[in-house]
């Protein structure tokens, strides 16, 4: 069954800039999809005060004047008139979809959305009807879409059932009892947590799942067919929720962003191969002004379908091909050649496949990051591809090998930059701190003595480390002018071990970047309660005598503090000495520039095709 | 006026020496120019403008920062050009493409591409690293900006100006802080020139001598260790072989905007110093710039001899017509005196010459508007006045001033959304139609904040006779009192502007009046707009603390708090910091609470952040974020506040002289809840949602012109 993105009942709604309107492109989703078996839903909303009034200009509609948490723009209160064309413009939209034929409509009342505001005691302080019985609109509006639509339609009812704001929101209680009572209106229920407060999409922070206890007792109070959601992104999980009771459908939506074939390959009697989804969210955020496409950084070509030549074609001449280097862009290019039906051998220097991936896997809270490593490997076994590990090539390897008619790709990664200020204590860069991480356990007590023996095996700490750590119990300094989850990542890393903790971030919040990902307020409270103080709007300019000396980036304020470590999650430079040795060869990922995971999937695949078509 | 005389720019002659310059709009749909486009160029050539230069066109396909950016290097933009040069030459007015390619300030987020860079140096503000761009491909960067240009000669444009400033990789190439090449292309300045000069010959080669060529410098990127003024200047006279112009700025795009696009807390002619050594320097003609929101800012840096032109944008946006009183006074119709009457804000600046160069090391100017009074208020008649005679010169121009706030300009532009404009509600709505004139109907409109004003004048327009009926004694609204807070007087100019509008389009404004149910009763109007604003809000835990106050209460003198202060903010606007800044002025220990995660969040957007922080850093203001009041009790002489650090459940209890609240206001609805439902009753503004003054002013205009 598929659900089309939520779309606007009424015009007073244009929550994103490309939000749609209840329309009549339906039927051409409905025609692309049926023919392959699958049910076309239609979502239907509107997002009420948590909207924007920047496309349309006019005050955003909302139960009471409550400013949203986030935006604090002010709606207006609907009186009669609007709730009317509310609960029309709900049973029109029922009436276009069946119009044009959709099997049904899911109506929305979860995180973005009037019909929760209506619900809500956050949201809802009027004293009419609307307010003394806060479920009078959605079953107003449940009657009218059942009117529009028919009963020969299936009418799904998505709900919040708890906002996580047990102060003043919807509680499990409430919202069950609310499942309870509409139960009998809707053909299938999909009970979530979502509101103001609480993402109904969380990311890679929240256990995937998280909906299971929630669903099972929707199930229970309504006895309507029900829908768990949140997070489920394994097919063995679906799989014991369904066989358990928990719920009679899954819905599975990033983890079919990340692997469009999920249900084929479970079908297919292979849910191995289905591609892991990171639950990161970096690429999966719509309500961001710029107007990102959804897409996923393992599956970069998802939401670019028409883009992109992808699956790739079998090309009519197998070739050797040589991919030089193991992270995720030399990965995915041997997996890429290997498709294409070429012979390839990928060599990577280090003991172990994933690159940077595997450090970044190793920052707190991260570990899903690392989860499509094992993945590729198993992918490359599957396709024949020979990988030799502890293999550094030479351009003279690399002259060979073209000599012998092999393409290559070069997908070497990144090195760290030099420190932009000086230091008498040692900078680690965040990469190489987490391949020490890695080899002294990567758990908090190995942490916690950073001059233990575990530690010191981390052969990349500059010599002389080991003392400075001891003899100057200052502050692990984070420095970071990023703010993605790296930053946040080791200062949390590096507090539970134990150690005073200080992030410098030029901006006015810490991991300014996790805004895309829903990680940005839930990341800042975590590093409040782990005593990590944030040193915003700042840098460091050097550490002199063990003191860093901070500077306000604004009022040049200076500060210092007492400083044993630097960790540098700043910017990296490409290890490229193999590509300007050789700079006609393909290249991929972090040494052309070293950016995120996406990028290199991206250019994994399209060095490959590179390669092979010289 | 010097301003209104012609002046030969290489082959072209101008007639006049107004400028608008080039600036994003985000009007471009899937990278061409769209009607939007077309209407709003031409608007302001119709205007007066003495040359137009368009925003960018970037000249290469791995270039694509912001997503509603044109595609110069796809043939496709051509007829769309060809429209553009065609109705901005309708009105005399040569027109220039900006031709670009914004370098390593940029993210491969639209073009999934790497981005590319003279050395891989991130922008602090896109955060991604570039690719250093190889020989080869300074080779293709050439040909795309010939390219770019050979397009903009088929499309009709008089020539094109190279930008080496804001954010483009030409600046990154003459900047030692991106450029740390090794090769030809770095190092000394002839070399870090050489990207700029082959692409001048290239594009000087691709439009002949016959169109202008010219450039747009940095000469303060605002950052330390970027390029010094005095080699910008040697960097002019290395290009002026090649150059008909050159056109000057301030800032770096993704690093130090506010620079670029200085709010009202910034004094008009703030980067005429950079014009000025260029001129000094050069024989061809250099742009000055610099917030200029009145002609006689602009007059001035002509005369003193900072620059041969002046580039002004925003002054425009607001109004079109910005630049009519430099034309020839045309053989009817034209009276400029009324034109020049309905610009009131003659403003007191104008006597103080330009400061100096500033920036970041050097301290900014403090703000330095005096407030002016308001005007009379209106002889109270009765009955609806005659409608206002058609055709006449007060409908050459909408006469609004730019007010420096930058919230619906630059704010929405950073934000990927169209250019608008707080007090011009049809700014980047130029192609849209106004609906068909419904003919005379007798309006009343109640309340004279910036909503009402906005919706008598457009109502006026429109043919309507019109009364508006303000309750105090000034219009205004909470305009008026926003005001007179510390550096925010030019938002005065907003309800200034409109009610010397409204007059003249023959408003009857009354003050001192108040509505009733009776009133409009017995006034029997065709339609009634409720603007009655709203009033100070009250948090719950405020009740019964007399010394819990809002911030209006504050800056309209009925309470003058003391000693230390604690101003909870659960709006993040000017409105919390603005009357801590006063607070702080007259001696108050003040600090800054909000339960958002970032004090003043919206400052950001009108790029006010940056100053705000250096002066309340000055004045000793203190800033607090996650924090929720949960309760506030009176104590002999001062007030016990019980607050809540949300993110980690820590709760304590401090005691303050006073309390100053900003927080959402309250509506003042009350006639409409007696007026409701009756045909022709509407409400715009604050007494709907409370919210900001633009909001109320398009909410004015779009009520007004369906009337």
């Amino acid at each position: 069954m598929v659900v089309t993105e939520v779309a606007s009942v009424h015009d007073s709604d244009w929550p994103y800039e490309r939000a749609p309107l209840a329309a009549s492109g339906w039927g051409g989703v409905l025609a692309a999809c049926r023919p392959h078996g699958a049910l076309v839903l239609a979502g239907i909303g509107h997002a009420g005060g948590q909207g924007s009034s920047a496309h349309r200009r006019e005050a955003l509609w909302a139960p009471s004047r409550v400013p949203d948490v986030v935006s604090r723009e002010v709606p207006m209160a609907v009186e009669q008139p609007e709730i009317d064309a509310l609960v029309a413009g709900f049973a029109a939209a029922a009436a276009l979809a069946a119009a044009q034929d959709l099997d049904g409509v899911e109506v929305d009342a979860g995180e973005f959305s009037v019909l929760r505001q209506f619900l809500s005691g956050l949201t809802n302080r009027r004293t009419d009807g609307y307010g003394t019985d806060r479920t009078r609109l959605l079953r107003e509006v449940l009657a009218a879409v059942r009117a529009g639509l028919g009963d020969d339609r299936v009418l799904g009812l998505r709900l919040s059932c708890d906002e996580m704001a047990p102060w003043g929101g919807i509680t499990p209680d409430e919202g069950l009892a609310t499942a309870a009572a509409v139960a009998g209106a809707v053909d299938y229920l999909v009970p979530v947590r979502g509101g103001a407060m609480a993402a109904s999409r969380p990311d890679l922070h929240v256990a995937p799942g998280f909906g299971t206890r929630l669903c099972a007792a929707a199930r229970r109070a309504t006895g309507a067919p029900t829908v768990l959601q949140g997070g489920v992104v394994d097919p063995a999980a679906a799989r014991a929720a369904l066989d358990s009771g928990v719920a009679d459908l899954v819905e599975m939506t990033r983890a079919q962003i990340a692997d469009p074939d999920l249900v084929a390959h479970v079908r297919a009697g292979r849910p191995d191969r289905v591609r892991p989804c990171t639950l990161s969210n970096q690429r999966t955020a719509v309500r961001d002004p710029r107007n990102p496409v959804v897409s996923d950084e393992v599956e970069p070509s998802a939401g670019h379908e028409l883009d992109d030549e992808w699956p790739p074609p079998v090309d009519p001449v197998p070739r050797d091909a040589l991919v030089v280097g193991g992270g995720p862009a030399g990965l995915e290019a041997a997996r890429t050649l290997a498709l294409r039906g070429h012979r390839v051998r990928l060599v990577e220097r280090g003991p172990v496949l994933g690159g940077a991936l595997h450090w970044a896997a190793a920052v707190h809270g991260r570990a899903r990051m690392g989860l499509p490593v094992p993945w590729w490997a198993a992918e490359l076994r599957r396709l024949g591809v020979v990988v030799e590990l502890g293999v550094e090539a030479t351009p003279d390897d690399l002259d060979a090998v073209e000599r012998a008619g092999a393409a290559v790709v070069l997908a070497t990664g990144s090195r760290p930059a030099p420190p932009a200020f000086d230091s008498d204590r040692p900078v680690v860069a965040a990469g190489e701190f987490e391949a020490a991480v890695l080899s002294a356990g990567s758990t908090p007590a190995a942490l916690a003595d950073l001059t233990g023996p575990g530690f010191r095996k981390a052969t990349m700490l500059p010599p002389g480390f080991r003392n400075v750590a001891f003899l100057n119990p200052g502050a692990v300094v984070v420095r970071d002018p990023i703010g993605d989850g790296t930053g946040v990542g080791i200062a949390e890393q590096v507090a539970a071990a134990g150690w005073a903790t200080v992030l410098v971030t030029p901006d006015q919040v810490a991991g300014t970047q996790l805004a895309r990902t829903g990680d940005l307020a839930p990341a800042n409270a975590r590093l409040a309660r782990a005593g990590v103080a944030r040193e915003l709007r700042s840098t460091v300019r050097a550490v002199v005598d063990g003191r860093a000396v901070l500077e306000h980036v604004w009022t040049g304020e200076g500060r210092t503090l007492d400083c044993a470590l630097v960790l540098d999650c700043g910017h990296r430079l490409p290890a490229d000495a193999l590509w300007r040795a050789r700079p006609h060869l393909s290249r991929a990922g972090d040494c052309v520039a070293p950016r995120t995971l996406y990028e290199a999937v991206l250019e994994g695949r399209r060095a490959a095709a590179a390669a092979v078509s010289r | 006026m010097r301003l209104a005389e012609p002046l030969r720019v290489g082959p072209l002659r101008l007639r006049n020496r107004l400028v608008f310059s080039a600036h994003l709009t985000n009007a471009a749909v899937d990278g061409l120019v769209t009607d939007q486009h077309v209407a709003y160029y031409a608007a302001r050539a119709a205007g007066g403008a003495g040359l137009v230069i368009t925003e960018e066109h970037s000249v290469r396909p791995d270039d694509h920062p912001y997503e509603k950016l044109i595609r110069g290097w796809d043939p496709a933009v051509v007829p769309g050009y060809r429209r553009l040069t065609g109705a901005v030459h309708a009105h005399g007015v040569p027109v220039l493409a900006q031709l670009n390619h914004n370098g390593g300030q940029s993210s491969g987020m639209y073009s999934r591409r790497p981005v590319v860079a003279p050395s891989p140096v991130a922008d602090p503000m896109f955060r991604e690293v570039p690719c250093e761009i190889t020989t080869a491909g300074i080779a293709e960067l050439v040909e795309g900006y010939a390219l770019v240009a050979r397009h903009c000669v088929e499309g009709g444009f008089d020539g094109v100006e190279l930008q080496c400033s804001h954010a483009s990789i030409l600046r990154q190439f003459l900047s030692p802080l991106t450029n740390h090449r090794t090769d030809d292309y770095g190092g000394p300045l002839e070399n870090r020139v050489r990207t700029v000069r082959e692409a001048l010959v290239a594009v000087r080669a691709a439009v002949g001598p016959d169109r202008v060529v010219g450039v747009r410098l940095c000469g303060d990127e605002g950052i330390p260790g970027g390029t010094p003024l005095d080699e910008m200047v040697r960097t002019a006279r290395l290009l002026e072989p090649h150059i008909d112009y050159v056109n000057t700025s301030i800032g770096v795009a993704t690093a130090t905007l506010h620079l670029i696009e200085a709010s009202m807390h910034v004094e008009p002619g703030y980067a005429l110093p950079i014009a000025a050594a260029v001129r000094r320097a050069v024989s061809v003609p250099v742009v000055g710039v610099g917030r200029f929101t009145a002609r006689e800012h602009a007059e001035r840096a002509l005369t003193e001899g900072h620059c041969d032109l002046v580039g002004v944008v925003r002054a425009q946006i607001a109004d079109p017509t910005f630049a009519a009183p430099l034309l020839p006074p045309a053989p009817a119709a034209s009276a400029p005196s009324q034109v020049q009457e309905s610009h009131v804000h003659e403003p007191a600046v104008q006597q103080r010459g330009f400061p100096v160069l500033w920036g970041p090391e050097r301290g900014f100017p403090e703000p330095g508007v005096p407030e002016r009074g308001f005007p009379e208020p209106g002889v109270p008649e009765r009955g609806f006045p005659e409608p206002p005679r058609r055709g006449g010169p007060s409908e050459r121009r909408s006469g609004q001033a730019c007010i420096g706030c930058n919230q619906e300009c630059v704010g929405r532009v950073g934000l990927n959304r169209s250019l608008q404009c707080a007090v011009n509600p049809r700014a980047g709505r130029e192609a849209v139609p106004l609906p068909a004139p419904t003919g005379s109907r007798r309006v009343l409109v109640v309340g004279g904040g910036p909503g009402g004003l906005r919706a008598a004048a457009t109502a006026a327009e429109r043919g309507h006779r019109v009364l508006l009926c303000e309750r105090s004694a000034a219009t205004g609204g909470q305009v008026a009192l926003a005001a007179s807070a510390p550096g925010r007087a030019e938002l005065g100019h907003l309800t200034r502007d409109l009610l010397a509008r409204c007059r003249a389009l023959g408003v009857e404004v009354r003050t001192g009046c108040e509505v009733d149910a009776d009133l409009v009763r017995a006034l029997a109007p065709d339609a009634v707009v409720l603007a009655t604003g709203a009033g100070p809000g009250r948090p719950e835990w405020a009740r019964g603390v007399d010394r819990v106050v809002d911030v209006r209460d504050v800056l309209a003198g009925r309470a003058a708090p003391t000693g230390s202060v604690l101003l909870h903010d659960e709006v993040g606007d000017h409105a919390a910091t603005s009357v801590a800044e006063l607070l702080a002025a007259r001696g108050c220990a003040v600090r800054i609470s909000t339960p958002a995660m970032v004090a003043a969040q919206y400052l950001g957007t009108t790029l006010d952040a940056e100053m705000f922080h250096r002066r309340a850093h000055r004045a000793g203001i203190a800033l607090d974020t996650d924090r929720v009041v949960l309760a506030a009790t009176a104590r002999p002489d001062g007030v016990l506040v019980r607050v809540l650090e949300h993110t980690t459940g820590a709760v304590a209890d401090v005691e303050h002289d006073w309390v100053v609240t900003a927080v959402p206001a309250e509506p003042r609805d009350g006639l409409w809840t007696q007026l409701r439902g009756r045909p022709g009753v509407h409400r715009v503004g604050d007494c709907l949602a409370p919210r900001s003054a633009g909001a109320a002013v398009r909410d004015g205009d779009r009520v007004a012109l369906v009337l």
